[in-house]
């Protein structure tokens, strides 16, 4: 009695466990996986306010998620895999803008800025 | 104190409370006519009556709808896709992560606006387009994708972004 009890109570555990399980990734080695993670943090969610696909489970962070690791199995890049990605959701996916156009002004505006301060900060010294 | 120094100190805080101002209170839709036209992907998909759809379909002005049975924004703007059918708008609907069985069933429930609708249970073709949910709505000018917007179609978007796009081209054939 104990012991078909015992099996009973087993299997419902085995079996709830299958159906909370999350997506589990298999790599071929550690280095993949590392990228895999670095990746999705670096890759922004396109359904969210902000927040990478890695901190997001809306549907198509778990595509993108899905996609990356298919992509890192397939041999690509991760340049190749960040074009892929902002190809199709825009440079809005990026969470670190390409250094071209306008995104000069993102990479470089506030040390600009920091440095007109600076500036102005050091002729006003001089003047007094 | 000196006077440009005094002068700095007004202006500066002027010209960062502009700048702020442009970045919150832009428009929505200001966000989305600003568009790199793309290719449309290629994709080897059915309709919903298991008719391959080929690709030359979206040559011409066609607007491309992503909508699904279970999407209930799709519900809110199907009015208006239909009121854009019945004038003579040609709509394509992008039928995304959903059943044959149930877009076939809303479909008749509510009323196809759609000259076909591509049936994409995967996801794989919005995927390739960056649809990010539904609905959403593309215009496509002979197979090229000239705008996209997020979220629900409404009479101010398609006038500020599709139409002008639409009565470009067709003065430019």
């Amino acid at each position: 009695m104990i012991k078909s009890n015992f099996f009973l109570v087993s299997s419902f555990l085995i079996f709830s466990m299958y159906s909370f399980g999350e997506i589990v990734y298999q790599f071929e080695d550690i280095a993949q996986e590392k990228r895999f993670y670095s990746l999705i943090s670096e890759i922004r969610c396109p359904k969210c306010t902000s927040g990478s696909i890695a901190s997001s489970d809306a549907p198509v962070s778990r595509d993108l998620k899905n996609k990356v690791y298919d992509l890192i199995i397939d041999g690509s890049s991760d340049d190749e895999i960040k074009k892929y990605v902002s190809d199709r959701f825009g440079n809005f996916s990026d969470y670190r803008p390409a250094l071209e156009g306008a995104n000069y002004i993102l990479w470089f505006g506030p040390f600009i800025f920091l440095s007109l301060i600076l500036i102005i900060f050091f002729f006003k010294r001089r003047a007094e | 104190m000196n006077k440009s120094l005094r002068f700095l100190i007004v202006l500066v805080p002027i010209i960062i409370f502009t700048f702020f101002a442009n970045v919150l209170l832009i428009e929505e839709d200001e966000k989305f006519s600003k568009f790199n036209t793309k290719n449309f992907p290629s994709f080897e998909l059915n309709d919903l009556n298991g008719i391959p759809v080929k690709y030359e379909y979206l040559d011409g002005i066609k607007l491309v709808n992503v909508w699904a049975s279970w999407c209930i924004t799709c519900l809110v703007e199907h009015p208006f896709l239909t009121k854009l059918s019945d004038a003579n708008i040609q709509i394509v609907g992008l039928n995304y992560k959903d059943s044959n069985n149930k877009a076939s069933a809303w479909l008749q429930k509510h009323g196809n606006p759609y000259i076909f609708s591509i049936y994409d249970p995967r996801g794989d073709l919005a995927f390739d387009l960056g649809v990010t949910g539904a609905p959403e709505s593309y215009l496509v000018i002979d197979n090229q994708v000239v705008a996209h917007i997020q979220g629900e179609m409404t009479s101010k978007k398609w006038e500020t972004i599709f139409y002008p796009l639409i009565k470009k081209a067709s003065n430019e054939t």
